[in-house]
């Protein structure tokens, strides 16, 4: 397994594909459901980089077999950039069924669209 | 007593509604339709669900719910009156859907939530939908 993947399982990517680069400076979280009181448990906050990335959103020794949310702060970071946004925010609710594999979650983004897939 | 908090409370009274209960709704400016692209057809009878956000108690209010037709649409989804602006989320069953084909789906469900700021205009939320990724746009 490659060693800088060993320690992050869930990686997330967006892109802001109406102006066709990285969105930065997306605030965004990641929480698992807690099963037994069924609620959202929040693990991480982070904002993303120049890239459009957010590293250490969650370690290896972390990560359990479950239900995941990533939510996105889509209203806030068109807001930034003097736009509306027909999304408010963009949760992607996943479900971890093997600790061997590493889910890339992207997100590409317009104000008006967005679309997301099970990446490697 | 607001008019919103009035259609709110008419909300809970109306929710029991189901769009598929509806013979021949009147045009609904809110519509959907989700497509399977995974196998390249409608998604046809998938669960889904209408809420609207009480500004009030930042809670959600189930406005309708009911399933795709053969088409993979759902007409009826709310009346012109009932369109008020808010903040609004389409929740699909997704992993359900996929369970009844007989596969897992990444994604146990799907929730939509968008901004309605002028009701008058028609607004189309479709789902593009596989057992990996799903896809979404404001359409008209």
């Amino acid at each position: 397994m490659d060693p800088s993947k060993d320690n992050r399982p869930i990686t997330t990517h967006v892109l802001n594909t109406a102006d066709g680069v990285p969105a930065t400076r997306m605030a965004l979280s990641l929480h698992r459901l807690n099963t037994h009181m069924m609620i959202w448990n929040l693990l991480a906050v982070g904002t993303t980089d120049e890239e459009g990335r957010c590293a250490g959103l969650i370690s290896g020794e972390n990560l359990s077999l479950g239900m995941y949310k990533l939510r996105f702060e889509t209203g806030q970071y068109w807001e930034n950039l003097g736009q509306t946004c027909f999304y408010p925010y963009v949760e992607c609710v996943f479900s971890i069924t093997s600790l061997e594999q590493h889910v890339h979650l992207p997100l590409l983004l317009s104000r008006f669209s967005y679309s997301t897939y099970k990446g490697s | 007593m607001t008019s919103q908090r009035l259609q709110h409370i008419k909300d809970h009274i109306l929710a029991a509604n189901t769009c598929t209960e509806m013979a021949t709704p009147p045009p609904s400016p809110l519509s959907t339709h989700v497509l399977n692209t995974g196998r390249g057809v409608p998604g046809a009878g998938m669960a889904l669900s209408l809420h609207r956000l009480d500004p009030c108690t930042e809670t959600w209010n189930l406005l309708i719910s009911g399933a795709t037709n053969d088409d993979g649409r759902c007409p009826g989804l709310i009346t012109r009156e009932a369109f008020i602006p808010g903040v609004y989320k389409m929740r699909f069953e997704t992993g359900q859907y996929w369970k009844g084909l007989g596969e897992t789906c990444f994604y146990p469900y799907v929730e939509i939530v968008f901004t309605i700021t002028d009701p008058s205009q028609k607004f189309h939320v479709p789902l593009l939908l596989s057992r990996f990724s799903y896809s979404t746009y404001r359409g008209s």
